[in-house]
């Protein structure tokens, strides 16, 4: 009963005007940017992330978790649209979401995506709200072992789980790390990797390294090769946006099973919603074979509705392990993360007692989100497609010029303009290349917690290493991320070979 | 959602913006990334090399953390090398590879498969992506872009936002190949105007003045 009216308080924080104004702006806001292929919401945070700086933190974190949100509705529509999901976890609704789009039935098809990812959303918000202080409690018996081994964990899964190159994903990570190394060592405050030069001696800004890779990289590997591979058409939505009983039938239980299998995957580090999308496709899929008439491959309702409610379950899941836990299970967390940090908060086991009013207005404004995300993509899902309609020339060169802001804005300084112009190269390259981003901003956010806490263990078990693998919750840590492995493994193997229906 | 960038998907499912076939690239360009790894790797350790740590700090002190990221990035480039050169001389024919996934689940849509050079409503050129045989690789936009940003970088303090900006916009959009440079110019002052009056006096972010200075 504590939690209702700690909520309640936090629905009285978040339903002021003002913030009100904040979580529509950025509803609207990662709607857009979900919509543009090509776009996703991290990179929408990424660039919020500066600018928000010049907000008080309950707003800007209430805008982020419309953003963040957001981003997760207005993907897959173009994935239905066109076939071309704006991120790796719109995929597995693309396969048959487009297939209802071409027999038809896009309105439908958006209408049961939209109500998908609110139902996901809506009862991993219900969970989070529950759960999470349960999980801060429990969390404050971590000690320095036990956040390496949580570091550890994350550094592992996704590095190595939701990429196709191991060694490409384990590189980006270790890149990561290494950049997190430089400035001033936080634990004897020798500096490190600074070359005597005072810009370097608080380290490389974590806000640069993310706007570089994840926009302005981007922006440059779209102007030199994207631009050239082919777009695919869209298809054009006509008639009822919303669905017959008969379809609601059909797709309730989809809906369901898909927020079942969302969940649990939001507090592991696994890299995101992409293996649970797969895991509830590859589900309703086993179920429809045993059907009388099976629906697969002819633009299944199910095939759909259940990858979308699993996404975002785990989405809004991963917003209670970063709250409670302090562990970023995405790159779109762990840039959340990173402006926690930047605010001077930390989330985690503290950050409900210190920053309640924070928490629970956050907590509160997901609810809003989700309702305002419903009302403005069930019916309008092909007013957003619209959106398509800004030149590229345009679209881009104003992303270029807002990466400028918002780094000129936070540091004001030409040195870190150019940081950013030279880490954005590396960025573009490692995109060029095919290496996974997520697990360089996860090992930047991380590494330091990896290592004050790695060394912390050392220290005070007098460089007895055996520490690290000594306690409950430590092994319990590491046999999870082992099966997690394995699973991951054998649904990469059967995805593979499964996927041609 | 958040998974945008964590890269391709765990199958080869349709990505969207595929690659060219990594087997038609040159040798060079897939080793800029190891190359661009090492180098960081090698800065790594000639800091720690040149590091002065007093005596007195315990075990695992400043230098131990860094070390086993040094080496994991140089074993781990020497894998990547290793494996560039043996698919490199492996068979140069892998390019059907992955498209075939990517035709299993467009085939059944005429409307999408058909990806022959298009204008979208957009206006804006898009050229199929079967159609080239060589990787796309335009070094007139690179030099655009990234141009555009340096100067931007080096001349913002001097040519104040709202000029800088623009200029940047303009390259940018000059990169992307936008064809009407007179109303990009438009385009990009407008924009930086916006930008000035939302986040300088609305929100109270600093951005300079330069040579429009004085009268904001």
């Amino acid at each position: 009963m504590e939690t209702l009216s700690l909520l309640l308080d936090g629905f009285a924080g978040a339903l002021t005007l003002q913030n009100l104004f904040w979580v529509v702006l950025g509803c609207f806001l990662g709607t857009a940017v979900g919509v543009m292929p090509g776009l996703g919401s991290s990179m929408a945070v990424a660039l919020l992330l500066p600018v928000t700086f010049a907000l008080d933190p309950t707003a800007a974190f209430i805008m982020f978790s419309g953003v963040y949100f957001g981003g997760l509705f207005g993907d897959s529509t173009m994935g239905i649209l066109m076939n071309t999901p704006g991120q790796a976890s719109a995929i597995a609704s693309t396969f048959e979401g487009h297939k209802m789009a071409l027999t038809g039935r896009a309105p439908q098809a958006l209408a049961t995506a939209a109500i998908g990812a609110f139902i996901g959303g809506f009862v991993a918000s219900v969970v989070v709200v529950f759960f999470a202080p349960f999980l801060a409690e429990f969390s404050t018996q971590f000690g320095p072992a036990e956040f390496f081994a949580l570091a550890l964990f994350a550094f592992v899964a996704t590095s190595s789980v939701v990429t196709d190159s191991a060694v490409k994903g384990l590189l980006s990570l270790a890149l990561g790390l290494g950049i997190a190394v430089v400035g001033i060592d936080s634990v004897t405050g020798i500096p490190r990797f600074t070359m005597n030069s005072p810009y370097l001696f608080d380290g490389i800004s974590l806000v640069t390294v993310t706007v570089a890779v994840l926009a302005l990289g981007e922006v440059i590997y779209f102007a030199t090769t994207a631009r050239f591979q082919s777009q695919g058409r869209m298809l054009k939505a006509q008639g009822r946006p919303w669905l017959s009983r008969k379809e609601l039938r059909e797709a309730t239980p989809a809906w369901l099973r898909g927020t079942a299998i969302g969940l649990p995957f939001g507090v592991v580090p696994a890299g995101g919603a992409e293996i649970p999308t797969f895991l509830a496709f590859g589900a309703e899929r086993r179920l429809d074979r045993r059907r009388r008439d099976p629906q697969f491959g002819k633009g299944a309702i199910r095939g759909l509705a259940a990858p979308e409610a699993a996404g975002n379950a785990t989405t809004g899941m991963a917003m209670g392990a970063l709250l409670a836990l302090g562990l970023p299970i995405s790159a779109t967390a762990a840039i959340m993360l990173a402006a926690f940090r930047q605010y001077g908060l930390q989330p985690g086991p503290l950050l409900f007692e210190r920053a309640p009013d924070l928490v629970w207005a956050l907590l509160a404004s997901f609810f809003i989100a989700m309702i305002v995300l419903l009302i403005i993509n069930l019916p309008f899902a092909m007013v957003w497609a619209k959106l398509l309609l800004i030149p590229r020339p345009y679209l881009y060169a104003g992303i270029t010029v807002f990466c400028g802001l918002g780094i000129y804005a936070t540091s004001g300084s030409t040195f870190d303009l150019l940081m950013l112009l030279g880490v954005g190269l590396v960025g573009f390259l490692m995109r060029m290349h095919d290496y996974p981003l997520a697990p360089l901003i996860i090992g930047m956010v991380l590494g330091p917690l990896a290592e004050t806490s790695l060394r912390d263990a050392l220290i005070s078990a007098d460089g007895d290493a055996s520490v690290l693998v000594s306690g409950p919750i430590v092994l319990v840590l590491y046999g999870v991320l082992v099966i997690v492995l394995l699973l991951t493994l054998r649904s990469k193997v059967t995805s593979r070979t499964r996927r041609d229906v | 959602m958040t998974s945008q960038v964590t890269g391709p998907a765990p199958a080869s499912a349709p990505p969207p913006q595929e690659g060219p076939p990594a087997a038609q690239r040159s040798l060079l360009s897939e080793l800029t990334m190891p190359l661009v790894l090492a180098a960081f790797a090698t800065y790594l350790l000639v800091g720690m090399l040149s590091m002065s740590v007093p005596e007195s700090v315990d075990f695992p002190g400043p230098r131990f953390f860094p070390a086993v990221v040094t080496a994991v990035i140089y074993a781990l480039v020497i894998v990547e090398v290793l494996s560039i050169l043996r698919r490199r001389s492996a068979t140069p024919s892998r390019d059907g590879h992955p498209t075939t996934t990517r035709g299993s689940t467009a085939h059944t849509s005429p409307a999408v498969d058909d990806a022959a050079p298009s204008v979208d409503d957009a206006g804006y050129e898009f050229v199929g992506a079967y159609e080239p045989a060589t990787p796309q690789f335009s070094w007139r936009s690179f030099a655009w872009v990234v141009g555009g940003f340096l100067v931007f970088a080096l001349l913002l303090e001097f040519l104040g936002w709202i000029i800088g900006a623009a200029v940047l916009f303009w390259c940018v959009a000059r990169g992307f190949g936008s064809t009407r440079p007179l109303f990009s110019l438009v385009v990009g002052l407008t924009v930086s105007s916006l930008a000035y009056i939302a986040f300088d006096m609305t929100l109270g972010l600093s951005l300079p003045s330069g040579l429009l200075g004085g009268g904001f």
